[in-house]
């Protein structure tokens, strides 16, 4: 089945058509929320939302994009908007503890991470050292750099998902890539790992 | 290639600042010669080089995650369940601006009729008077009192 059989499927609330291009695409959306939000479960209730989204508004798909296109666009936006509520919600969250006197999390998390071997320490402080580096990237920088490492998207298809011209992905992805540097620098003469 | 040694001060200084794109491949073929000459040379750059490496490796771990089998099993459920959502929004939808603009016009409504009320003659002679009582230096002007003072 092509992309427009499939599509046309769905627009007309097929759910065979649904289910194949569920299994076809998920893998893909999930990696591309896990990039970004760095969490299994939260981008596996991404994904869902996604293709929930598609199934949705398939009638407004107008077919002058590849559907993974389509898919790349809802993922990374949802991903984003995931990590602004949650920053709102840490805000508050914090602003209560500030009133409530709440526990300290980065000693819940040295508490976790005591029962774990010492090879699994490194490689989860490694990862958690990465992905606030990640994080800590200016938004449009934050997609042009996962699309390309986790997906391995050619710049050609990373500027038809964020919709800009290919010099902006070039550029953007250069100074995501300095400024990581930058960040495991830092950190690497501060010999946080 | 001496122009770029020196230039990057590589024979003295460390060449942090280029090794993500050596690690990436994409330096010129002069500029990665020698990058590879100075990693030889520098202890600090190739710990440096050490450590960029295995962070990136995360991703190279984390890359292409395995979906629970029951992704689309949970889909499926909730794709039966959004309707009924949707229907009850629906209506929240439009209860909630028809209650508020119920609301509003009310309180236009009571609010122009207490003004209409207070506007009225009747309020406006016992107001007037209340006034008056409360005016003393009608009664008594401060020179009076003053000069009685005295």
């Amino acid at each position: 089945m092509d992309e427009a059989q499939l599509i046309k499927g769905i627009q007309q609330g097929d759910r065979k058509s649904f289910q194949t291009l569920v299994e076809t695409y998920q893998r893909m959306v999930v990696n591309t929320c896990l990039g970004i939000v760095h969490s299994k479960a939260d981008a596996e209730d991404l994904a869902q939302d996604v293709f929930l989204e598609i199934f949705r508004t398939a009638e407004n798909f107008r077919g002058d994009a590849k559907i993974s296109t389509w898919l790349y666009r809802i993922a990374t936006n949802r991903s984003l908007n995931l990590i602004r509520n949650n920053k709102r919600k840490r805000f508050f969250q914090s602003i209560e503890e500030t009133f409530t006197g709440g526990r300290n999390r980065t000693s819940e998390i040295s508490e976790n991470l005591g029962d774990q071997p010492d090879q699994n320490i490194t490689d989860q402080q490694r990862s958690d050292l990465l992905h606030r580096a990640i994080d800590r990237l200016p938004e449009k920088q934050r997609i042009a750099f996962t699309l390309n490492k986790y997906e391995e998207l050619p710049y050609q298809q990373i500027a038809e998902v964020m919709e800009i011209s290919l010099a902006s992905v070039e550029s953007l992805i250069h100074r995501a890539k300095k400024n990581l540097q930058e960040q495991l620098l830092d950190c690497y003469k501060k010999k946080c790992v | 290639m001496v122009s770029y040694i020196k230039s990057n001060k590589m024979k003295n200084n460390c060449i942090h600042k280029d090794l993500i794109f050596y690690l990436d491949n994409e330096l010129s073929v002069e500029k990665r010669t020698a990058v590879e000459k100075h990693l030889q040379e520098c202890a600090d750059c190739r710990s440096f080089f050490a450590f960029l490496q295995d962070g990136m490796q995360v991703i190279e771990k984390e890359k292409k995650p395995e979906v629970s089998p029951f992704f689309y099993t949970r889909l499926s459920a909730r794709l039966e369940e959004k309707p009924e959502y949707q229907t009850k929004n629906q209506w929240v939808r439009l209860a909630q601006p028809a209650f508020f603009s119920l609301i509003l016009v009310l309180g236009i409504y009571g609010g122009s009729k207490l003004g209409s009320k207070a506007s009225s003659a009747k309020v406006n002679q016992q107001a007037t008077s209340s006034v008056q009582m409360l005016n003393d230096f009608a009664a008594e002007p401060i020179e009076s009192f003053l000069l009685d003072e005295l």
